[in-house]
């Protein structure tokens, strides 16, 4: 698995959850950035995403970041199933 | 009495020259009798316009009905009973009651001295002449009855000027002028440049270019307005000269920029001999730009691809073959990618410069026979955050207007756009309205030509620094709400409160004040304060975007800002105002509305929507996959770590428009197959394993949809030069991949699309041919299109305003980099150039500079035309300088219509937060003197060379 590919995903979701937190609280921001995962990526990069959870440090994912991951990873769950 | 709409003047005004221009069509009705006939137009009517529309052709020259009346040659002089003299007809208007005579003794001798006059210095030379079976002068001449000059041709006269051929496309032969100033007219009132004047006086007065100029020389744009108004042969095309007078014409929608002019392909059995702007397009209304007008010669270029070409390794030379054999090599290869590296491991990327319906059946091959949804579109690297945005907040994806709507505008602002090169038609119409008075507002890091004219003394721009857009938008929406600017009734009427009110506490906030962000954007505070009421106040204020609003790091939230400005100041839902991007391609807008995007099927309906899923599935019968596929940037990534093998490209040159070039190289070489289905051997193609050849607008039908949302007719008029249109290849392959399409025309695609298109419900190939166009959506609702949107309500009910919260790019100049390069385009090029570099456009524009502020150069030793090599962290490439005060010191600016300047190995992967389109306008960047092309620039000569040298060999064995 490529580590590069993580980077720019953590990168990607970081990006978003700067651009969705300005003005909402950090329930809202989490929901935001969840539901902007699930409406726009690809099952794969879901996935991969995902994965990054059990990394150190969360791949560096940053906290509404890695909220909203932990969200999508919850809300993923029963379609996998 | 009831007046409604009459339909006969219309189609009269569509089949022949009025002689001045219609009048409001809401003017009250006026009743006249022209020779006996009874004749009702609308108030403002000119007598010759009235009585050719009561089929009474009265003589005319220096008057046509692109123009307003000018009243110089006296050729349509008429009587009026109870008045004195022989007015011109042109310059009277009808009054009730009127009685006209257009013929008698009297007038036919005024007409025959007129003339008479005229062909005194005028060579006769009408059976060699090019305007042979299509000059007016020479009409005229037989409507009168000329029939000897009395004057001999001894005297004075013009006839050894000499001819002017220094324009590719067009001479000017002043021998054969009459000085009815059309050309001069036409220059100004319609495209707006006023390179052309009439220079001296009396019998001296002579047409001149510049200052007296040749036309290569002077302002002039070529846009081809001079020549369509040319009553002679003065201005003739050289098409025309050198083929002879076209036989029959066909209407139908160029397919350069997203403006989506009409023209007549004007042929000589299959042989276009020129193209000429239909007065009848919604979206043009008979004028035209230099590459819709003339640019049309790569569709029969030598380069065109006409073979299907196949090669195991991009290493190896082409093998051409039969159809048959390519798309079943392709269709195995695919299949066996597929078997091995699983379902997702294809994709595909539509076309937006095909057709609705080519774009419509790409999309469909992808989700219903790759079974994915690994689909997108150039939209990606455009207009993506348009698509994004607006959906967001006013609930489609789509521009709110018709280009017409701008003559409406009280202030008009450009963001990020430069109509005037990439949209040159409706930024003629533009400067038209801007000419009447409107106020303008450019917010835009370079001074751009909309901004050079004499009649905008008192315009504002907003020079704001590259990816501080959203800081300025806001700054501007700050200034509405804390000066009590709102349309408080709009808001409260239209618009969802909560976030209303969520927006207003967030946008109050002093730090998005002019003052607090001035030294963020080095926008003057004051000037933001003046251009926010200018907008706000000025009646109805329009908003035009391009890409310099979309192509960022927060494209998306710019949009969103710019749609949160338009509501807050009311202006939204009708005509004069609105939120308009400027689309790039000529169907990009098609090719997003067609469901191009990996997360939408056609009519932005989200693949997770099970209703909508469900019609798709019924009607294409197969499953269809409902999680989103990879976006563009998304599929280059999954390439480089093995998981994305094999791709199919239509009409579209990733390889070259896309940022960040070693990275999109590196991605294609990563594939084990790509298909590239193109008119020409393009840089993408030269990475593919199958290159199947395309098939130009003119080879086809189809439809284009324009930034209005207009839906036009493609028509085909020549066969394709290589036997299949593009639908037709997507079918094939289609079939081979065990999905058979049943399609034998276009026009069953079509109504596909709006069997399963909700905005698309009452399109149909009659019915444009009928209406001419029609703008989505169109449906029960709105049975005949939508000019304008969001009239009564939005499709989400109420508009959401969004919260804006500017976020600095990461593209940040630096010691290492201490410039910031910004990319644009120019009037004569069009995107990548595959199309206007194999036309004569190159003798505007043949090689891509890179612009420098003279402080920055000077620091450098920098003089103009040195070779500069310009590097950022993605990669460096070697330009020539121009030095240029068009930016603010700090920024440099090229242009990337030639693929060996490489503009894009310099662009990084920097991109929009929501949607991935590359942040092309700003990039750091340092620029230094060099001697030698970059690394990348040897390599891609070597490649280059070595590819064409694969296409020769092939091209031989196919011969």
């Amino acid at each position: 698995m490529s580590h590069d590919r993580d980077e720019t995903l953590v990168h990607m979701v970081n990006q978003i959850a700067t651009n969705l937190s300005g003005g909402r609280s950090e329930a809202e921001a989490v929901e935001g950035v969840c539901s902007h995962l699930e409406k726009f990526w690809a099952r794969a990069m879901k996935q991969r995403i995902v994965a990054c959870l059990d990394e150190p440090d969360a791949g560096g994912l940053e906290p509404v970041a890695r909220q909203a991951v932990a969200q999508l990873a919850e809300r993923q769950t029963p379609k996998a199933g | 009495m009831i007046q409604h709409f009459d339909p006969s003047q219309h189609d009269k005004a569509l089949a022949k020259d009025l002689g001045t221009p219609a009048p409001a069509a809401d003017a009250a009705p006026v009743s006249v009798e022209i020779d006996g006939v009874e004749i009702t137009v609308p108030e403002g009517t000119s007598v010759l316009r009235a009585a050719a529309l009561a089929d009474i052709n009265i003589p005319k020259l220096c008057a046509t009905d692109s123009l307003e009346a000018f009243g110089s040659c006296r050729l349509c002089a008429v009587q009026v009973e109870g008045r004195r003299g022989t007015p011109a007809a042109c310059t009277t208007p009808v009054a009730e009651g009127m009685k006209v005579t257009t013929q008698n003794d009297r007038l036919a001798r005024l007409r025959r001295n007129i003339m008479e006059l005229y062909i005194s210095d005028h060579p006769l030379d009408c059976l060699t002449c090019p305007a042979n079976g299509d000059c007016e002068l020479q009409d005229m001449a037989g409507a009168v009855g000329l029939r000897e000059v009395r004057y001999g041709f001894e005297g004075e006269n013009h006839l050894a000027a000499e001819t002017d051929h220094s324009n590719p496309y067009f001479s000017f032969d002043p021998s054969k002028c009459i000085v009815c100033s059309r050309c001069v007219r036409a220059c100004e009132e319609v495209q707006g440049t006023f390179a052309l004047t009439i220079d001296g006086r009396g019998f001296d007065s002579t047409v001149a270019a510049g200052q007296d100029e040749a036309f290569m020389d002077s302002e002039c744009v070529s846009c081809g307005a001079c020549v369509q108004a040319c009553p002679t042969s003065t201005l003739m095309e050289k098409s025309v000269i050198d083929a002879g007078q076209p036989e029959h014409s066909v209407v139908t929608t160029c397919a350069y920029c997203g403006v989506g002019c009409s023209f007549e392909a004007q042929m000589k059995g299959d042989q276009l001999v020129r193209m000429v702007p239909w007065k009848g397009g919604d979206a043009n209304h008979g004028h035209s730009c230099v590459k819709g007008r003339f640019a049309f010669g790569y569709a029969t270029h030598p380069d065109r691809i006409t073979t299907p070409m196949i090669r195991d390794a991009i290493d190896q030379p082409w093998r051409p073959v039969e159809w048959d054999e390519a798309i079943a090599f392709a269709a195995k290869r695919l299949t066996a990618i597929q078997d091995e590296h699983g379902r997702e491991s294809i994709g595909g990327i539509t076309s937006s410069r095909c057709t609705n319906e080519e774009t419509y059946l790409v999309q469909k091959l992808i989700r219903a026979a790759f079974g994915n949804n690994n689909t997108d579109t150039c939209a990606r690297v455009c207009h993506s955050p348009t698509g994004y945005g607006l959906k967001t907040t006013l609930g489609e994806s789509a521009g709110t207007q018709t280009f017409d709507s701008v003559m409406e505008a009280d202030a008009i602002i450009v963001i990020g756009a430069n109509p005037t090169d990439a949209h040159p038609v409706f930024g003629s119409l533009m400067r038209k309205r801007l000419r009447q008075g409107a106020s303008l507002i450019v917010a835009d890091p370079r001074r751009i030509d909309l901004l050079k004219t004499p009649h905008l003394a008192d315009a504002q721009h907003l020079p704001l620094r590259p990816g501080t857009n959203v800081a300025l938008v806001n700054a501007l929406a700050h200034v509405v709400v804390n000066e009590g600017l709102e349309d408080h009734d709009f808001i409260a009427g239209r618009c969802d409160t909560e976030a209303y009110r969520a927006w207003r506490d967030f946008i109050s906030e002093e730090r998005h004040s002019p003052e607090a962000t001035e030294s963020v954007t080095g926008v003057p505070a004051e000037a933001v304060r003046r251009a926010a009421r200018t907008y706000a106040t000025a009646g109805n204020g329009a908003i035009y975007y391009g890409l310099g609003v979309t192509e960022h790091s927060q494209g998306s939230t710019m949009v969103m800002g710019i749609a949160n400005l338009a509501m807050a100041t009311g202006n939204i839902g009708r005509e004069g105002v609105g939120v308009n991007p400027l689309r790039g391609q000529n169907n990009v807008q098609g090719s997003c509305d067609m469901g191009s995007f990996p997360h939408e099927l056609p009519g932005y309906q989200h693949v997770a929507d099970a209703d909508a899923r469900g019609r798709f599935e019924a009607a294409w019968g197969v499953r269809l996959d409902d999680e989103p596929g990879l976006r563009i940037p998304n599929m280059f990534d999954a390439a480089i770590e093995g998981s994305f093998k094999a791709l199919y490209v239509q009409g579209e040159d990733i390889a070259q428009s896309d940022p960040d070039t070693q990275h999109v190289e590196a991605a294609l070489r990563s594939l084990d197959c790509l298909i590239v289905q193109d008119i020409f051997l393009n840089e993408t193609a030269k990475f593919a394993h199958v290159l199947l050849p395309g098939s130009s607008f003119l080879e086809k039908d189809g439809t284009f949809t324009n930034a209005e949302r207009r839906i036009n007719r493609v028509r085909k008029v020549m066969p394709p030069l290589a036997g299949k249109a593009d639908w037709e290849v997507t079918v094939d392959l289609a079939r081979a991949l065990g999905y058979p399409m049943a399609y034998t025309h276009p026009s069953e695609i079509m109504d596909e699309i709006a069997r399963l298109t909700p905005t698309f419900a009452g399109v149909s190939y009659d019915k444009l041919d009928e209406h001419g166009s029609l703008q989505w959506p169109c449906n029960a609702e709105h049975p005949n299109g939508t000019p304008t949107m969001h009239e009564v309500d939005f499709p989400i009910g109420r508009g959401r305003f969004a919260i804006t919260e500017y976020v600095a790019t990461e593209e940040r100049a630096s010691r290492r980099f201490p410039l910031l390069l910004t990319t644009g385009r120019i009037l004569s090029q069009y995107n990548v150039g595959a199309q206007t570099r194999r036309t004569d456009n190159q003798v505007w524009h043949d090689e891509d500079v890179i612009e420098v502020h003279p402080s920055d150069a000077e620091v450098r030793g920098i003089q103009d035309g040195d070779w500069l090599g310009v590097s950022s962290r993605s990669g460096q490439t070697v330009l020539r300088a121009r030095l240029s005060e068009r930016m603010q010191p700090g920024v440099v600016y090229t242009t990337f219509h030639h693929p060996g300047s490489g503009a894009n190995v310099i662009t990084t992967d920097s991109s929009d937060w929501a949607t991935n389109c590359p942040e092309y306008k700003v990039t750091a960047v340092q620029v230094e003197k060099v001697s030698q092309p970059s690394q990348w620039q040897r390599r891609f000569d070597e490649d280059d060379r070595r590819q064409r040298e694969y296409l020769a060999t092939a091209r031989e064995a196919a011969s």
